[in-house]
């Protein structure tokens, strides 16, 4: 389990790595506010999906 | 702890090697230039369809294979063949990219450097899993690293021909935004040739960039993605009518986003058009479709595998928004209020006033110390703060050197508006920033990746060590630090040190809020204005 997670984690870094190489001018989606952006439409939904019968 | 060493090797090289040094050379010199970008690219793309289908399809399969390989151990030989195969490439990669006199020997360094690159992935990779594990992944997965292939080949032949679309969607897009805004503009200004629209006193250019498809894009890698992963909760074919829906969605609300931009321009805000809103209305507009796709997915009787029940019948609970709300409803408040200032954030009090509000709501919850809300701190919190604060500072040398002036708007204002706004500002960041982001990333976050049922993992079984759980947490707060994201992922691992000390979220909280209010006082002290 650790080992694909290495492996998510390797993933993930090559993500970033070829994302690095090829910028671009986005006016639409402002890539500044992307990190934010994602945390809170992933914790909006965590919430969302939280909710049980008690 | 090998996959970070390898991410970051990656990551240095992309960023070291820039392949528009080798474009226009001949030979296969001029090849790495064209194409080097699209080649990482397409690896990348494999690995993530590959993983991610092999994950959805062949979990038993991967189980099995990845249990034999961690009984197995990391291989030193391979271990070492991929450190002299990195220096190797290294070397030839300041040949090529420094410049080789004549063809041959240029085209000779090229492909020795591209066999040093594979040698290094390759020997990572049976570092990890040894060759006969890869082997038993390939063979239990069937043709799936085939269909991922061609998945790859597709995905770079459609995101390259993509670019063809733009100019066409960006007509559209402007024909649109010229119907939506002629009733509000009477002397309305048109150009089609140059892409220009507006008033007198605001006009825009509608860019290829503006077109829409990038969030079309966006759009359909959020939907497919769902669809994938909740699929047992929908009813297909029907679901994937969601997923034209909503790209069609957000493509006809890109031009209701430039209406709404040349409108706020033209009424005398211009600063806010430009600014906040411009750059903030494109994350608004996907993250409510995106919203409305998940309840849609989820809710309507026709695209979800629900059981009709009677909702007033039922009574509910959601133990996770007690730790996430705060959070959440600052990231909100930002956003809106980035959305309505221009080039200044004069609404920051309002992410204070939500966490404050969302806070006070949830009251009660906070007082259950069985829940784990355990708000005691020691010396420790309070210790490590400090430390995490000399790491930031340490760190942000790194960092390109911001201003070291109050900005100009804060300056110019009167000392009532200044000292109003500086007295949120720290509050924010003393007070509701550390209890808010310790909550979502130390109290919900690490628990959540050690179990789905994040209240089953109690603040004493907290205290039991995973360095997974916090490497992830840690690297998911840090990114949310823009080009701090390191100072802030080292940060986070401490904070989870000194929760795990005594699985107290009072500690953890104590640390941040010290780190924060020390950062606070480098800035109006010494005017290190560039931290905030």
């Amino acid at each position: 389990m650790r080992k694909i997670l290495a492996i998510m984690l390797l993933g993930i870094g090559s993500g970033i790595a070829a994302l690095a190489t090829g910028p671009l001018p986005s006016p639409e989606i402002d890539p500044a506010s992307v990190g934010s952006a994602l945390a809170l439409l992933a914790g909006t939904l965590l919430v969302i999906r939280g909710r049980r019968r008690k | 702890m090998l996959g970070a060493l390898f991410s970051i090797e990656l990551l240095a090289v992309t960023l070291w090697l820039d392949d528009a040094v080798l474009i226009g050379k001949p030979g296969l010199s001029g090849v790495i230039g064209t194409w080097g970008a699209w080649m990482l690219r397409a690896v990348v793309a494999f690995a993530v369809f590959f993983l991610t289908f092999a994950w959805l399809n062949y979990r038993p399969a991967l189980q099995i294979a990845a249990r034999d390989a961690a009984e197995s151990g990391v291989n030193g030989r391979f271990l070492a063949a991929h450190a002299v195969s990195i220096l190797g490439f290294g070397v030839l990669a300041s040949l090529l990219y420094g410049g080789l006199p004549s063809r041959p020997i240029s085209d000779l360094v090229a492909l020795a450097w591209l066999m040093a690159g594979l040698s290094a992935i390759a020997c990572g990779g049976f570092a990890l899993i040894q060759p006969s594990f890869w082997l038993r992944i390939a063979g239990n997965t069937g043709y799936l690293w085939m269909i991922a292939f061609g998945a790859v080949i597709l995905a770079c032949l459609t995101g390259n021909s993509s670019r063809s679309l733009w100019p066409w969607a960006a007509g559209i897009t402007f024909r649109l935004t010229r119907l939506l805004v002629s009733p509000f503009i009477p002397d309305l200004i048109v150009n089609p040739a140059t892409m220009v629209i507006g008033s007198r006193r605001f006009l825009v250019e509608i860019a290829p960039e503006c077109s829409g498809l990038e969030g079309v894009g966006l759009m359909l890698a959020f939907g497919v993605t769902w669809l994938a992963f909740f699929r047992k909760q929908c009813r297909f074919p029907q679901a994937l009518v969601l997923l034209p829906a909503g790209a069609t969605l957000i493509f006809l609300l890109n031009s209701v986003r430039i209406a709404a931009l040349i409108l706020i321009g033209n009424a005398g805000a211009e600063r806010i058009a430009l600014g906040g809103f411009h750059s903030q209305a494109g994350w608004i507009v996907f993250n409510l479709i995106a919203l409305g796709f998940t309840a849609a997915a989820g809710k309507v009787p026709w695209l979800a595998n629900v059981k009709s029940q009677d909702p007033a019948a039922a009574s509910f609970e959601n133990p996770t928004a007690p730790w996430l709300m705060p959070f959440v409803m600052i990231l909100a408040a930002g956003m809106v209020s980035h959305t309505l200032t221009g080039d200044f954030e004069w609404l920051y009090p309002l992410r204070f006033f939500a966490a404050v509000a969302t806070l006070v709501f949830f009251k009660a919850v906070y007082k259950r110390r069985n829940a784990g809300f355990d708000w005691r701190i020691d010396w420790f919190g309070p210790a490590i703060g400090i430390v995490a604060f000399i790491a930031w500072i340490g760190l942000d040398r790194f960092v390109s050197p911001g201003a070291e002036t109050m900005p100009a708007p804060l300056a110019m204002a009167t000392p009532f508006a200044r000292n109003a706004w500086l007295t949120f500002r720290v509050l924010s960041a003393a007070i509701t920033v550390p209890v808010a982001e310790e909550l979502a990333f130390r109290g919900f976050l690490y628990r959540r990746l050690l179990s789905a049922d994040f209240e089953s993992v109690s603040f004493k079984k907290l205290r039991r060590f995973s360095w997974v759980a916090i490497l992830v947490s840690s690297v998911i707060f840090g990114s949310l630090h823009g080009s701090r994201w390191f100072a802030g992922a080292v940060a986070g691992a401490l904070y989870s040190l000194v929760l795990l000390r005594r699985g107290r979220i009072g500690d953890a909280v104590a640390a941040h809020a010290t780190t924060n209010a020390l950062i606070a006082v480098d800035v109006l002290a010494f005017h290190h204005w560039h931290l905030w």
